[in-house]
């Protein structure tokens, strides 16, 4: 039997949804394998959401609001941009970036909706299934992006992006979207690696060259990671073996 | 003393409008119809242009908000014999037939129309393409959700004999005792008239394009029920005759409107209508053809020129501008067209499995009697004569018309022009 | 009648699976999908419908709640776009608070789009149902928010439309506002000679309005006059119109809008130069004047309208045309005029007539396609008659060319400060082509005459009443209702709250503040719950009520097979 790809969709009420309706209505065909789930506006869509429908078990995952400029809230859907932006950027860290998409679908493209439905589902067929379905390896690197995204730091970047790049930040100053992005895209790696290590003392307790070892990334890197993640209150020091501190979880 | 109100005859798509309208602004309604339930011609549609939606999908939350509505008073079976006074304070006669069944009590079950022996009686809701029985209901979603007794076949009534329904309702909701009610209905600020639409066929034999001679010549409004998903063929065409699918439809346009012989306007809709007509029916058959024999194409609405056009390019519709002679049949009942062809100049023919008439649009039969009760002018065409600039107003102060009672219109333009006579209806009752 | 809150009682899920007829029945199998979802968790009740929406299906959701105690209720059938109210009054009737439902789409994006997969289209049935089921177990009472309603109206655009809309409003007794950009009232009107089918003077007319409306002491006019910003929401407007400069502050319950439309310049087209070639306007004008009309004319039909770049038939230039040519014939009865057209548009009765009329007086009609469109070839137009199978030479003296009515330029400034869409030709789009014309998907905002799409005198006026009975279904009320379905920062997730202000940052409406104890506070009247603020959150304090954190999650698990 050939696979046939879970597809999850998040759709806007206003548009994508009306969309979808209206596809209906004019019984456009297009496959079966897409589950919606319907959202006021694209701009509800956290990427938690995203990042859990992987783990559990979406083979796709389509993000699909009103055109940029038509949004029925004004901007959610920019808002949408830039989060589903820093959802790709976190999945490219593991490889399953081709795996979600964002469109704009307005309420009258009824048959826009089944085209899009349906090349998304072939391209995810093509892509094979989701391998975090089989793969522990990459549902744990899955899980780490989820936690890394999670975090105030990224969320608050995220939120401020529009702000800080279009207006001013809070010393008044217009960021230029370049600079933004540099500071973002080292933000993404640093959380990602923290999140890496925050879930890799999850089993046992571990030092510095252990996690080194463990997840490939410099001992003076971990290190930094470990300080940070204790100023946050998420490890701690626990006991000291052979002049070797040992960090746990809190 | 009590709130002035206001009394709208006719519960089709205008008259449910303008009712809910003055409803939600506070003002009590009086929603008078004439059949056993409300919905009009709309409830008849399958899909509606330009946009096909489901008729009965979008119809449905208005017919319940309708029935629900605090302010809304509905009488079914129910016409208004007298008025008397004038804008502010009319008063108004209404008769009530008798339903024979208890409304509230009935549970809409069904089982009296399947016990009742009495078969065959057409149903005016399926075009009188299906049959039902004495005991019967207008269609499944219909509002009121109560069935009524008809009295000119049901056999107790007429010949005191069987009453299998009333020993088998098991919510012991039939009366045979009811009687035609008169209410009067006092303080009525103002009076909308909202009495719709009949067609030609109801008035016309149309014989020269061989309807009621031919199975396979039908009417637009036979075509709608029958690839209606829940019409008496459940949307699965077929032809009458022999009951083959049909591949070649002709729809023929203008028929006994735009002549000398029959009536002289433009019955607005059909051009419209027979693109719905032709899109539904190849998406039941995509082997389907459909040929529209028409005058001048109108399509003037939102979104309908390219309605027309996405006829044309994606349901294989053909569109011949041309002026029909008449219809014969081969000896397979495959009706023969012939017709003048007006991009070459020849007369042709052209045979086809079914042929459809678009007939023009009338008003509706009761408006006459209706007319002489309330006192108000019908122009030449017999629709409520209204003057172009002031389009709601007929002949008699305090009384308003909308939709089709007043011209031919579709369905947009008679939910607009319902709202519209609200509004003027509004002013006397709020106003002062 | 109190509702009854069951929160912290235990769910009980009543799930109802509608066939439509056979418009889901006819695809799968209602009854099976109906069995299984009895398996679900909190699912205590299930039943199939033949037509959920129906009294009868409606009755049946009643019995069902009250038989089986049910508290959290789930429809499966079309779109909850339909038909979502419809089913919260039902349970909110039966006692029940109309958050409490939660509907699953197996219609409109199932049955309808799978028709030759219906085994894939069953299990897609059953899917949605879990996912619904789940979500519907999480699912809280929710209260509408009662707002006050400013009884006063403001009707943008002082033409024939927005003049009836204003006049009937003012009439029904709410102080009604009337803002017009141009110096006088009148719009287009100002510009026509004769009004079809009556040939009444199109300034007799507009005369008789304006007496009407200046004498109306509960209408204030604005001419010369620009809506310079538009704050608040439905019933409680705060808006600023510019008059010259002053700037007027209104307190507005309802907005029409009836800016019109604007006739096309059909520059490049048929030698188009405003003399010898003019627009149906410029020939009225003429007209008006009393000018002397030459003797051989020449009308186009169809001139920029009906092509590629404007597919729509712009519905007025027909009987523009027609009545225009029986104003020259009166005047001169040895005037030729020849109309050249490709479907000549005269539905209806009137102007049905008033075709047969134009016709009897002499007007001659000649066919055109488009595909071989006329041309102006000196002092005569040539024309490609299909039925003859020639090209014709028709002399003449003036060529009038029917354009299109088309929509205004500053229609998306105004669009962007209502927030409503416009459709692809610029006009403004409703809420519903067929059962809310007047109406926007935004709540206090109607649009009424050519501003929507062109229409004639006719039906500018009654959708200018049409819409003055919309909006006074809002403000003939002292109060409102507003949706539950908000943003909110529940006491529960104080703590939760760092005060980063990120939400502020982001909402569009500006619902969110900090009050004088540097507390984050949601104003609920403002909030249109898009729930961007929520999914932005840093610590996920913010609850977007009805779309949830838990509620969605909870979705995606059943989506995983949870």
């Amino acid at each position: 039997m050939s696979f046939e790809p879970k597809i999850l969709g998040f759709l806007c009420n206003w548009c994508s949804y009306a969309g979808a309706d209206l596809a209906g209505v004019s019984r456009v065909q297009y496959p079966p394998n897409i589950r919606v789930i319907r959202v006021m506006c694209s701009g509800r869509v956290d990427p938690m959401f995203i990042f859990k429908a992987l783990q559990v078990g979406a083979d796709g995952v389509i993000v699909m609001g009103c055109h940029i400029g038509d949004c029925h809230y004004l901007e959610g859907n920019y808002e949408a941009v830039n989060k589903f932006a820093m959802t790709k950027k976190f999945l490219e860290l593991i490889g399953l970036d081709n795996r979600i998409r964002l469109e704009w679908v307005s309420a009258s493209e009824g048959t826009r909706y089944g085209a899009v439905v349906t090349e998304f589902t072939e391209y995810i067929k093509s892509l094979g299934p989701n391998p975090a379905k089989t793969d522990n390896t990459i549902l744990n690197k899955l899980k780490a992006v989820d936690v890394a995204a999670a975090t105030e730091r990224m969320r608050s970047l995220v939120g401020r992006q529009r702000k800080i790049t279009e207006q001013e930040n809070v010393y008044g100053e217009k960021v230029p979207l370049e600079e933004f992005n540099a500071i973002f895209d080292g933000a993404i790696k640093d959380e990602y690696e923290r999140a890496e290590i925050f879930l890799a003392l999850e089993d046992k307790n571990k030092s510095v060259k252990e996690l080194a070892k463990e997840l490939d990334i410099d001992p003076s890197i971990v290190l930094e990671h470990l300080l940070i993640l204790k100023q946050r209150m998420q490890v701690d020091f626990g006991e000291i073996i052979e002049n070797t501190p040992i960090f746990v979880r809190m | 003393m009590s709130e002035k109100s206001v009394i709208i005859i006719g519960a089709g798509i205008a008259g449910i409008q303008a009712a809910l309208d003055l409803g939600d602004m506070g003002i009590k309604v009086h929603l008078v119809e004439k059949q056993s339930c409300i919905g009009g011609r709309m409830a008849q549609l399958d899909k509606t242009f330009p946009t096909l939606d489901c008729s009965i999908c979008i119809l449905a939350p208005k017919l319940s908000e309708c029935y629900r509505h605090k302010n809304i008073t509905l009488y079914t079976l129910s016409e208004v014999q007298k008025v008397e006074g004038s804008a502010g304070n009319f008063t108004v006669e209404v008769l009530k037939h008798p339903r024979y069944i208890k409304e509230g009590v009935c549970t809409n079950c069904g089982d009296c129309g399947v016990i009742c022996p009495v078969r065959g009686v057409t149903n005016f809701f399926d075009a009188d393409l299906a049959t039902q029985s004495a005991a019967q209901i207008a269609f499944p979603a219909a509002v009121p959700p109560t069935y009524r007794i008809n009295p000119e076949v049901c056999l107790y009534l007429n010949y005191g004999i069987c009453g299998l329904c009333y020993n088998n309702c098991g919510a012991d909701a039939i009366d045979f005792s009811m009687k035609e009610s008169v209410l009067t209905l006092d303080n009525v600020g103002s009076i909308i008239i909202a009495t719709g639409l009949d067609l030609a066929e109801d008035i016309h034999g149309l014989n020269v394009y061989g309807y009621h001679k031919y199975a396979n010549v039908i009417t637009a409004m036979e075509l709608e029920r029958l690839i209606c998903a829940s019409g008496p063929q459940d949307g699965h065409l077929s032809r009458l005759s022999d009951g083959k699918h049909p591949h070649k439809i002709a729809m023929l346009q203008c028929i006994d409107s735009r002549t000398q012989k029959g009536q002289q306007y433009c019955s607005s809709i059909c051009c419209m209508y027979t693109t719905k007509e032709a899109i539904v029916a190849y998406e039941h058959d995509n082997t389907l053809e459909t040929y529209v024999f028409y005058i001048d194409m109108r399509a003037g609405g939102k979104g309908f020129q390219k309605f027309l056009r996405r006829g044309a390019e994606e349901y294989n519709i053909k569109y011949i501008k041309s002026k029909i002679s008449h219809i014969e049949v081969d000896d397979n009942d495959n009706p023969i067209i012939t017709y003048d062809d007006l991009e070459t100049g020849k007369v042709k023919q052209m045979t086809v499995d079914l042929a459809v008439l678009a007939t023009c649009i009338i008003p509706s039969r009761s408006i006459e009697k209706l007319s002489k009760i309330l006192g108000v002018n019908l122009n030449k065409y017999e629709y409520v004569d209204t003057n172009p600039f002031l389009p709601v107003e007929t002949s008699v102060d305090g009384i308003f018309t909308c939709g089709c009672a007043r011209e031919p219109m579709d369905i947009p333009r008679s939910v607009a022009e319902a709202s519209g006579a609200a509004a003027r209806a509004a002013e006397i009752i709020k106003g002062g | 009648m109190s509702e009854e809150e069951k929160t912290e009682e235990e769910i009980r899920v009543g799930v109802f699976i509608c066939h439509c007829g056979s418009n889901i029945g006819g695809y799968i199998d209602c009854k099976e999908v109906a069995e299984r979802a009895k398996k679900l968790p909190n699912v205590v009740f299930t039943q199939d419908n033949l037509y959920t929406c129906s009294e009868t299906g409606l009755a049946q959701i009643k019995n069902g709640i009250k038989e089986h105690n049910l508290n959290r209720i789930v429809v499966a059938s079309c779109t909850p776009r339909t038909h979502e109210p419809l089913f919260r009054s039902c349970i909110e009737e039966a006692g029940l608070n109309p958050y409490l439902f939660n509907f699953v789409n197996i219609r409109d994006q199932n049955t309808w789009v799978h028709q030759k997969h219906t085994a894939e289209a069953f299990d897609k049935a059953n899917e949605l149902v879990k996912m619904g089921t789940a979500k519907a177990s999480r699912l809280e009472a929710l209260d509408k928010i009662i707002v006050d309603a400013t009884p006063t109206a403001l009707v943008i655009g002082g033409g024939i439309s927005g003049i009836t809309s204003a006049l009937n409003l003012a009439n029904q007794g709410f102080e009604t506002h009337l803002v017009e950009k141009e110096a006088e009232l009148g719009g287009n009107l100002r510009n026509l000679n004769r009004l079809f089918p009556t040939d009444q003077s199109a300034s007799e007319l507009l005369d008789g309005l304006k007496q009407k409306v200046s004498s109306n002491s509960k209408l204030t006019v604005y001419t010369s006059a620009r809506v310079k910003s538009i704050e608040g929401f439905v019933g409680n407007y705060e808006i600023e119109v510019d008059q010259g400069g002053t700037v007027k502050e209104l307190k507005i319950g309802i907005i029409i809008v009836a800016v019109g439309a604007v006739p096309f310049i059909p520059t490049g087209l048929l030698g188009y130069d405003g003399q010898k070639s003019i627009t149906q306007n410029e020939l009225e004008a003429k007209l008006k004047a009393g000018e002397a009309i030459p003797k051989n004319i020449v009308m186009v039909q169809c001139v920029g309208s009906r092509i590629e770049e404007r597919k729509y038939c712009s519905s007025v230039c027909c009987m523009t045309a027609l009545k225009n040519a029986l104003a020259i014939k009166e005047k001169n009865p040895d005037a030729n005029i020849t109309i050249l057209f490709r479907d000549l548009y005269t539905p209806g009765t009137h102007y049905e007539d008033y075709y047969r009329r134009t016709r009897e007086a002499g007007v001659v009609f000649v066919e055109y396609a488009p595909e071989k469109m006329p041309a102006l070839e000196g002092d005569k137009v040539k024309v490609h008659n299909e039925f003859l199978g020639e090209d014709i030479l028709i002399p003449c003296d003036l060529l009038v060319l029917s354009v299109p009515l088309v929509s205004n330029d500053d229609n998306k400034d105004l669009a962007q400060m209502l927030k409503v869409p416009l459709e692809e030709n610029g006009f403004f789009l409703e809420a519903h082509v067929k059962l809310r014309p007047m109406d926007f998907a935004t709540d206090g905002v109607f649009v009424c005459g050519s501003a929507k799409w062109p229409v004639d005198i006719t039906e500018a006026i009654t959708q200018g009443y049409a819409a003055g009975s919309r909006a006074s279904t809002i403000i003939s009320h002292k109060t409102l209702e507003v949706e539950g379905a908000t943003s909110s920062l529940p006491d529960y997730n104080r703590s939760l709250c760092t005060g980063c202000e990120v939400c502020i940052t982001v909402c569009p409406y500006k619902a969110i503040n900090k009050d004088e104890n540097d507390e984050i506070v949601i104003l609920q009247v403002l909030c249109k719950g898009c729930g961007v603020c929520g999914a932005t959150c840093t610590n996920h304090a913010i609850v977007i009520r009805h779309f949830t954190d838990e509620q969605i999650l909870s979705e995606i698990l059943a989506f995983g097979g949870e």
